[in-house]
């Protein structure tokens, strides 16, 4: 073993769709994102250093899309996830940081991300891991009161949840009327069993998805997270999108 | 009857004037369309007041009582003095929270007044904030959020020593 990613100079890493996402291209093709913090791994996943023309070199990490949703969505081939080098990211239910560190190399020294997560477990990994990412603003705190962190935020591109609570939609909306610009836009993972477990999984997606138009929100895509996930389902929008008669009148 | 808005930031405290804004006969939709612009959002809501934190440790204090509802001595004093000088009689401060808004009701003799219409101004002044505070260079309110973050975000996670959840509800 000890093969795998470390084939040195064999590793082609090209740019993916996604701005700010890579594909490492060796035996096995992985994503990866371009380490903010080169020499450093959060949680334990490997380092692929690749040589520049110019002799210096750039390294990258693995994104396992087993451990991350938003990994999963992007292999799952949602087209758009507005997560972009520069952007302006809030991140309800941020956990350990795994995810949230892969975001961090995403939006880059240039963008934000307001990192929420309740959980002192959790939390204590998160605020640690942000000592190293500048761009990382750890807030411990309940999503579901925005007030409480209001002096922390200010107005985001996107907003990314991840808190698998039955009221999900309802704290993305909260935390949208405080923060997310008006065009602005959201990702929403949704995991069946936390909202009903009895219902079957895909009349629960369609359930989420109709709360969230009732809330200024206008979902564009839904992917599955199948094979990395079981019964859970991506969905991709924007908030508050101006009419266009409107804007036909001006 | 005059309308002001608080608008707590990471490195300060801001009033803001609202001019010409009633809340009857206005609707929610027109505000949301002149929110995004700042040509006319500008027109309408102007800086009063802005008294900037002392120091990290006042910032976090403030914070803290924020959080939580609570006027700080600091943030009476700031409104006292802002208001000291006012010839309006009759006025109210919009605030996101009601639950501060009614402590500063208490604590001094403004009332305060929150509900959808102040939330979608607010929402406007924290888009624009950094154009009203001139003192304030591109990055340097980010700057403030993750110091205070960071210090906010280490004294919860310090209350626990065993790493044992407090689960609420």
């Amino acid at each position: 073993r000890g093969g795998g990613m470390k084939g040195g100079s064999k590793v082609i890493v090209e740019q993916h769709r996604h701005k700010g996402v890579f594909i490492a291209k060796g035996k096995e093709d992985a994503l990866v994102t371009k380490n903010m913090v080169p020499g450093d791994s959060v949680y334990n996943e490997k380092r692929i250093s690749v040589p520049q023309e110019d002799g210096t070199k750039v390294e990258y990490r693995v994104w396992n899309p087993f451990r991350s949703k938003l990994a999963a969505a992007i292999l799952g081939g949602v087209d758009n996830i507005w997560i972009q080098p520069g952007a302006k990211v809030l991140y309800l239910g941020a956990a350990s940081g795994t995810t949230v560190s892969h975001v961090s190399d995403l939006v880059g020294p240039e963008g934000v991300v307001y990192a929420v997560e309740f959980s002192h477990r959790s939390g204590r990994d998160l605020v640690n891991m942000a000592k190293k990412r500048t761009n990382v603003i750890p807030i411990i705190e309940d999503a579901r009161h925005p007030a409480k962190y209001r002096m922390l935020v200010g107005m985001v591109d996107v907003i990314f949840s991840d808190v698998a609570q039955p009221d999900q939609a309802r704290i993305l909306a909260l935390n949208a009327t405080y923060f997310l610009k008006a065009g602005g836009h959201f990702v929403i993972s949704i995991k069946a069993n936390c909202i009903d477990s009895t219902s079957p999984a895909e009349a629960v997606f369609a359930a989420e998805v109709k709360k969230l138009q009732q809330e200024q929100f206008k979902p564009m895509e839904q992917v599955t997270l199948e094979p990395f996930e079981r019964d859970h389902a991506c969905v991709v929008g924007a908030y508050r999108v101006p009419k266009k008669q409107k804007n036909a009148e001006k | 009857m005059k309308t002001y808005l608080l608008f707590e930031s990471s490195s300060g405290y801001g009033l803001f004037n609202a001019e010409g804004i009633d809340e009857i006969g206005q609707n929610t939709e027109a505000v949301r369309n002149s929110v995004s612009d700042l040509n006319r959002f500008g027109q309408v809501v102007k800086l009063t007041a802005f008294q900037p934190f002392e120091s990290a440790l006042d910032a976090l204090n403030q914070c803290n009582a924020v959080s939580e509802g609570i006027m700080t001595d600091e943030l009476r004093n700031f409104l006292e003095l802002s208001f000291q000088n006012s010839k309006a009689k009759e006025f109210i401060v919009g605030v996101a929270d009601s639950k501060l808004g009614a402590s500063i009701s208490e604590g001094t003799n403004i009332s305060c007044r929150s509900n959808e219409f102040m939330l979608e101004l607010l929402r406007g002044v924290r888009l624009h904030f950094e154009h009203y505070i001139k003192n304030l260079k591109p990055g340097d309110l980010e700057k403030s959020q993750l110091g205070l973050g960071h210090s906010y975000s280490r004294a919860k996670v310090k209350f626990n020593v065993n790493r044992v959840d407090s689960m609420v509800i």
